[in-house]
Formats: C-alpha cells, sequence, structure tokens
C-alpha cells in the first residue's frame, strides 16, 4: 500500500479515497493524495474547487462521509481539530485568523493548551516567557502580553505560525495566507513558510495566489470540482500551466 | 481602535485644534499648557482611573462615586450600622450576580435566576418544615437540585441551540410556577423555633456568615475567572466562540457548566435569602434577575462577555444595593427604584460606549 512518492522522506500524512458531501453538493470526490515529510505542498484551485473543503478534513473540523487517513502509515481516525493538534501534530492556520480580541497573545497562543500549576492552576509566567521565546525565534518583536486586538493582520498571522512552532506541530496547515493581510506583507508570509520549512516542518499551503505557490512550493496538488487533477513538482512550473491544469481540466474547458 | 495608539487617536478625535497631540501625548509630563495636551492629560487621567472596558477600576470608580453621592444625600447612609446591614441584605443578590457574570462572560445571559431563587428557598423550607428534613441534607439536596435543573438548562442552550434568552426565561416563569405549586401557593414559616439552617443567616465573631458566604464566593469566582484554565475558555467563548472551538476548547461543555454554576449560585442564595428572612413566599425577589444583570453590568463585564470581573459583578450589586439603600433612607416610594436603576444602566452603557469612543 505505500505508495511511490514516498520516495523522499516518505509520507507523513496520506489520505485515501476522501469524500465529503454537503447535501446534494460533493466538495471532495475520490480524493487520494500523500503528503510528504518536510515538503512545501501546494494546493491551488478555482474558488469550490473543494481546497478548503480538503482542509477542513484533515484539521478534523469537518468529518468525511468516506476515506482514510494514515499518519506515517499508521490508519488514524481524525475526529476533532483538538485530536490533529495532539495527536497527529497538525496546526491549522485558518484564513479568517480567528481569534480571542479580549485576550492577550500568550492567552490566545496557549487557549486550549495551558500549562498549568498544582494540577488547576494557570501557569502564567512559564507561558508568558516561553511565548516571547518562540516569538523572538520567528524574529518579531510582539510582546506575549499586548492584547490580541492591537495586533496588525501580519502579526495575527505570525502569532497563528507561533502556535504551530510551541507546541512542536509536524505539519502546518495555511489556508490562504495572504488573504487577510495587505499585499506588502505576504512576502513577509512567504518567508516565514520557507523558515518553517527549514525548521523541518512540513506546510500545506493553499492559495489563490499562484505565484505565491510558485514560489515556495515544492510540489503543487490542482483541485478542480473536488478532484486532484494533478500532482506536479514545482520544477519549471509556470502560472500558465497551472491554469491549464485548473480550467482545462473541466469539462468544456471553458475559462470561468 | 488599537490600544496603543489610543491616546493619540483620542487626542485627534477630540479635535483639538490641529490635532496636535503627537505619539507622546499620552505620557502627562510631556507638553505644555496646549489645550489639546490638556483634553489629552483629562483622557489619561480618566484611563488610569477607570482603565479599559471591563477594568475592575471602572465598578471601583463608580462605587466610590455612588458612595458619596449617598453620603452627601443622607448622611445616615455612611453610619457603620447602615453600611454593614447594606453588605448582610444584599449578600444574595452578590451571589446571584457573580452566577449571572459567569453565564455572561460566555455571551449568554440568565433571566431565571430569581425564580430558581425562590424555588430553591420553597423546597428547603419545604423539606425542613413539613418533612423534617435536617437542615443540613435539605441544603445539599437543593443545591443538588439546581445543578441539575442548571444541566438541563446548558444542555437545552448548548445541544439544542435554543437562545438562552428564551430558555431561561421558560425558567423565570416556570420556576415562578414551582415555587407557587410546592405549597399551594402560600408561604411558609418555620415553627417559632426558626428554620433548623437558620444558622446561615448566623454570625462568627460578629460577622455575618452571609457577609462571608458571599464574600467567599466572590473570591473563589474571581479566582477561577483569574486564574484557572477553565476561566480563560469562558472568557474566550465569549470573546470569539469560533476561535474558542477551533482551539480545542470544548465550548458546549464549559457553557453547560457555566448554566449549572449559575444555578448552584441562585440555590445558594434562595437559602441565604430563607435563612435571613426568616420566612419564604413564592412571591419573593421580584425582579431579582434583572437586578443581577444590572449589577454586572455596572460591574464592567459587557453584554457580549469575553472580559471583566466578578468582583466587578459584586460591586455592581453593591451599587445596585445603595439605589435600593438610598430609595429606603429617603423613603421615596419603592416604585422609584426601577426607574433609578434603569438610569443607572443608561449611564454605565454610556460610559462602555464612551470608552470605546476613546479607543
Amino acid at each position: 500500500m505505500a505508495t511511490d512518492a514516498a520516495t523522499r522522506d516518505g509520507p507523513v500524512l496520506s489520505v485515501s479515497h476522501l469524500v465529503k458531501r454537503f447535501g446534494a453538493v460533493t466538495a471532495i470526490d475520490d480524493v487520494s493524495l500523500d503528503i510528504l515529510r518536510g515538503e512545501v505542498l501546494g494546493i491551488v484551485g478555482d474558488n469550490g474547487a473543494g481546497k478548503s473543503t480538503f482542509l477542513s478534513l484533515l484539521s478534523g473540523y469537518n468529518h468525511p462521509d468516506a476515506g482514510e487517513f494514515r499518519y506515517h502509515g499508521r490508519p488514524v481516525r481524525i475526529s476533532s481539530p483538538a485530536q490533529t493538534r495532539r495527536e497527529l501534530g497538525i496546526e491549522m492556520v485558518y484564513q479568517d485568523l480567528a481569534m480571542s480580541p479580549d485576550l492577550n497573545v500568550w492567552q490566545n497562543l496557549f487557549l486550549g493548551e495551558e500549562s498549568r500549576r498544582w494540577a488547576l492552576f494557570l501557569d502564567r509566567r512559564a507561558m508568558r516567557s516561553r511565548a516571547r521565546e518562540v516569538l523572538r525565534e520567528m524574529n518579531t518583536k510582539i510582546d506575549p502580553a499586548s492584547p490580541v486586538s492591537e495586533l496588525s493582520g501580519g502579526e495575527r498571522q505570525l502569532v497563528a505560525v507561533a502556535r504551530g512552532l510551541l507546541f512542536d506541530r509536524d505539519i502546518i496547515m495555511l489556508d490562504e495566507p495572504t488573504a487577510a493581510i495587505s499585499v506588502a506583507k505576504a512576502g513577509d508570509v512567504l518567508h516565514t513558510i520557507r523558515s518553517l520549512r527549514e525548521r523541518g516542518k512540513t506546510v500545506v499551503l493553499i492559495s489563490h495566489r499562484l505565484e505565491d505557490v510558485l514560489a515556495v512550493a515544492d510540489r503543487i496538488a490542482v483541485f478542480a470540482a473536488g478532484k486532484i487533477v494533478s500532482v506536479a513538482e514545482n520544477k519549471g512550473l509556470t502560472v500558465e500551466d497551472l491554469l491549464h491544469l485548473m480550467f482545462g481540466a473541466r469539462a468544456g474547458g471553458a475559462r470561468r | 481602535m488599537t490600544v496603543g495608539t489610543q491616546a493619540a487617536g483620542g487626542a485627534a478625535e477630540a479635535g483639538g485644534p490641529g490635532g496636535a497631540a503627537g505619539p507622546g501625548g499620552s505620557v502627562p509630563a510631556a507638553g505644555g499648557g496646549a489645550p489639546s495636551t490638556a483634553v489629552t492629560r483629562l483622557r489619561s487621567l480618566w484611563r488610569l482611573l477607570v482603565g479599559r472596558e471591563g477594568d475592575v477600576r471602572r465598578p471601583i470608580a463608580f462605587l466610590v462615586l455612588g458612595v458619596i453621592v449617598a453620603t452627601i444625600i443622607t448622611p445616615d447612609f455612611i453610619r457603620p450600622s447602615n453600611i454593614n446591614s447594606l453588605l448582610v441584605d444584599n449578600s444574595y443578590l452578590v451571589v446571584i450576580a457573580i452566577g449571572e457574570a459567569f453565564v455572561i462572560m460566555i455571551g449568554s445571559i440568565d433571566l431565571g435566576v430569581e425564580s430558581l431563587l425562590v424555588s430553591a428557598g420553597m423546597l428547603i423550607a419545604w423539606l425542613t418544615v413539613f418533612h423534617g428534613m435536617p437542615g443540613g441534607l435539605a441544603v445539599v439536596v437543593t443545591l443538588a437540585a439546581a445543578v441539575v435543573i442548571g444541566l438541563l438548562v446548558g444542555v437545552l442552550v448548548a445541544k439544542v441551540h435554543i437562545p438562552s434568552f428564551v430558555v431561561t426565561l421558560g425558567v423565570y416563569w416556570g420556576f415562578r410556577g414551582v415555587a407557587l405549586l410546592i405549597n399551594d401557593q402560600q408561604g411558609i414559616s418555620p415553627s417559632s423555633r426558626g428554620f433548623s439552617f437558620g444558622g446561615i443567616a448566623g454570625s462568627a465573631g460578629g460577622v455575618s456568615n452571609l457577609l462571608i458566604i458571599s464574600l467567599a464566593v466572590v473570591v473563589v469566582a474571581q479566582v477561577v475567572l483569574s486564574l484557572t484554565p477553565f476561566g480563560l475558555w469562558l472568557k474566550s467563548i465569549g470573546s470569539n466562540e469560533l476561535a474558542a472551538r477551533r482551539a480545542g476548547i470544548r465550548a458546549d461543555a464549559a457553557k453547560i457548566s457555566v448554566f449549572a454554576i449559575s444555578a448552584f449560585l441562585a440555590a445558594l442564595a434562595g437559602i441565604m435569602y430563607t435563612a435571613w428572612a426568616g420566612t419564604i413566599v413564592p412571591s419573593a425577589v421580584e425582579g431579582y434577575s434583572l437586578e443581577a444583570i444590572a449589577a454586572v453590568i455596572l460591574g464592567g463585564i459587557p453584554f457580549t462577555g469575553g472580559r471583566g470581573t466578578a468582583v466587578g459583578a459584586a460591586l455592581g450589586a453593591l451599587m445596585v444595593a445603595i439605589i435600593n439603600d438610598l430609595i429606603v433612607l429617603l423613603g421615596v416610594p419603592s416604585l422609584w427604584e426601577y426607574v433609578f436603576v434603569a438610569a443607572v444602566l443608561i449611564v454605565a452603557g454610556l460610559q462602555a460606549r464612551a470608552g470605546r469612543l476613546v479607543k
């Protein structure tokens, strides 16, 4: 069953024959994919092609109607965001970067996985200093004690990614990471992705900005109408190639 | 929008000539006597005194103001005996306000606390007076019954997704009905020796037990809210429930437990009230759900939840108590109480709004 694609480092996470329906709509239609350790996997596709649904299944936020997951070759169930995070080391960075604006940075970073003392109480000091460490590693000057409502979109992005580093997750999934922040900051996001890769993290990047994906991805999976129409090594690929795969694959081949 | 620049932004908004206040304008020492600087100084003084929305300094400032006004209106107010009876007589209001604070912290509301309070009072009186149940056991049974009700309410809100307003409005009507049913619409009074659990309203070393109980409730609630993961989860749910759920917070369980806490404290307040009053009638404490809600809002927890303190809610309850007390001291017809509470609530709403504008 081990796939040939496992030549690089072996798949950290494999999905096979994944199906997800919302009522009459089949959002994910028999999708199989290996996510290789240490790679940046780009996922592209038109709106409604199933990219975000796919991520929501991997993160445990939605549940598939059929299909199976393998984590390091071992069959696993994906049941909830908390479980995927803790057991499978998957950190999901959502497009909207939703956080608790009334809580400060370290509280958001540790939310749901608080350090404790005497079993019952928050270990505030430990969390604050650990948060400061990780943020410093990421070369940002964000103060762990500042309220999240003070942060810019780019800073929120960094905090969301910092969560992945804080708990040493293996896989960090970014859903349209450049959507909620200014174009000028998009370069920073790509820089962050590259540095995650240097740290040996596996990154799954969903984006409709094809240039961004081409700039950082090792492989690119193209979604169309709920299916994966192509998984290509990012060697000599162009925006035109991707557009052709995204739209040419459709019945009739119409652009739009 | 951001707090870091709020001082400067506020000054610019105030429209000082040319918006002269620079980014450093929030430092009181900075600048000379330009009008815009004076405005900035006033604003930073305001912020120093009352803090951000949800800051405990706001209800403290409110309370100090209330005490001063009350003392000016009627000097009798500040007499220690009056202060003492104010605190003791309103201990149960403080307790239900704390329960309400937990509920409002997650952005829900509990309209039913007064009905649970009076039902619990009727239940414990019925158990002890009519059935001879020992006081201690009756207390445990009453509190346990309330927790069961609270869990049911929580399930209806969190799992069945009925808005808390609707569910607890049902509790409000339904348990007023239960209170009426328990003794065929009649109140319950103990024999001449008083309730067997009446010691709850007694005193130890000159300090009323009721005062000690309410103080303990406030302290425990504040510790839970500020120092435990559970408290953090509640704030995150009120602040952004989606983000909380994505972070793996079991929001449904947290919501259910919050309504159980509120019901538990309402029943505790009912036991305290019944012990204190020495009798209980089904029509008691009408309007106290709204007073508890008013107390929480006065105490600085916004209606949407997410921030604020239990101590603030307790201070808010004392504000409501002062208004009630003033009305008695002044001999004003008690119907004015409602008008006063309304006026103070609107002021509280205004200050929260003003705080946001300053930001």
